[in-house]
């Protein structure tokens, strides 16, 4: 297990994770942005505005990040009108 | 010992000495547990029941990945699971999310409570149908509330249920939940809760750092989490 923070960087600005949360592996890390990301856009499709310029940075306890997560990578976009 | 208890039921009805007397005859014995232990396990037999005095505890169920649903939060001088001495076995689990001290009380001993003192008895189904009615609120939330509103609605009645029983003061209380936990409770990942916790600080609403919620404005969270404290009974109730 390894701590891990989670900041969000979106077009409203900054959100420091100060906490962390304890995760088996980077994996697992990935995951848990993957699931923060959808449950965020979740709730802006509810309000009829989606934003995916943002992204998950993903560090470790001495501030090295580890893996950058772009929100649009949390989900799969069909815009393309094929099929409909 | 059971002040806080007291403090709970007596926000609602009177408590004689006599029936305070035979809430302390009940207890059998006193536990510590340490932060995030699961003391009772769904679908365990049960033949006491669990009163805390002393911390911070929720009951859960979860799916097979793991996700978990905090369905209730418990504070210090709830009778946590009241509910086994009728049930037998609970069909969730019941965690520590502090250290916590709590009081076991043989059903047996209730069941004695229930032939000699029906006063006393019916302001413990009170507190039951009590929970019945934070569970509907909570339903309210995950179903219906937004995000910003879930929060602000859980800061609000733990502002209140903490207030009866003396743990809280007017701009807030402590709140040892972590934001896993706090994730739990309303239904949204750790991060969501992170940028929503951000949104309620910019608005100026309150704030929620190292386990102490600091509530800013009271009318304005109120206004947001659309909470009406109704729900908790906090008035004095002819039993």
């Amino acid at each position: 297990m390894a701590h891990f923070y989670l900041h969000i960087r979106n077009g409203s600005g900054y959100v420091e994770d100060l906490e962390g949360q304890e995760l088996p592996d980077l994996a697992a890390a990935r995951v848990q942005a993957v699931e923060g990301v959808r449950s965020v856009l979740s709730e802006e499709a509810r309000h009829g505005e989606l934003d995916l310029r943002g992204s998950i940075e993903i560090a470790d306890g001495d501030g090295n990040i580890l893996l950058v997560l772009p929100f649009k990578d949390a989900v799969h976009l069909r815009l393309d009108g094929t099929g409909m | 010992m059971i002040e806080r208890h007291l403090l709970k039921l007596r926000a609602r009805a009177s408590v004689s000495a006599e029936e305070e007397q035979a809430i302390r005859d009940a207890v059998k014995e006193v536990r510590t547990y340490p932060a995030d232990h699961v003391i009772i396990r769904a679908h365990e037999r049960l033949t006491f029941s669990t009163l805390l005095l002393d911390g911070l505890m929720c009951r859960y169920k979860d799916l097979s990945e793991g996700q978990r649903q905090i369905t209730e939060l418990h504070v210090s001088g709830d009778f946590a699971d009241l509910h086994s001495f009728t049930l037998k076995r609970l069909d969730h689990n019941i965690m520590t999310l502090s250290p916590c001290t709590v009081a076991l009380v043989p059903h047996e001993h209730l069941a004695r409570i229930t032939e000699r003192h029906p006063h006393l008895t019916r302001l413990y189904w009170f507190t039951t149908n009590m929970d019945a009615a934070i569970h509907r609120e909570w339903e309210l939330s995950l179903g219906r509330r937004t995000a910003i509103s879930r929060i602000a609605a859980l800061f609000c009645e733990m502002q209140l249920r903490l207030g009866v029983v003396g743990l809280a003061e007017a701009d807030g209380y402590n709140l040892p939940l972590t934001q896993t936990d706090l994730a739990e409770c309303v239904g949204l990942t750790p991060i969501h809760v992170n940028r929503t916790l951000k949104e309620l600080r910019e608005q100026e609403l309150v704030r929620f750092k190292g386990s102490r919620v600091t509530i800013l404005n009271w009318e304005g969270l109120a206004a947001i989490g659309e909470f009406d404290p109704s729900y908790l009974y906090l008035e004095p109730i002819p039993l």
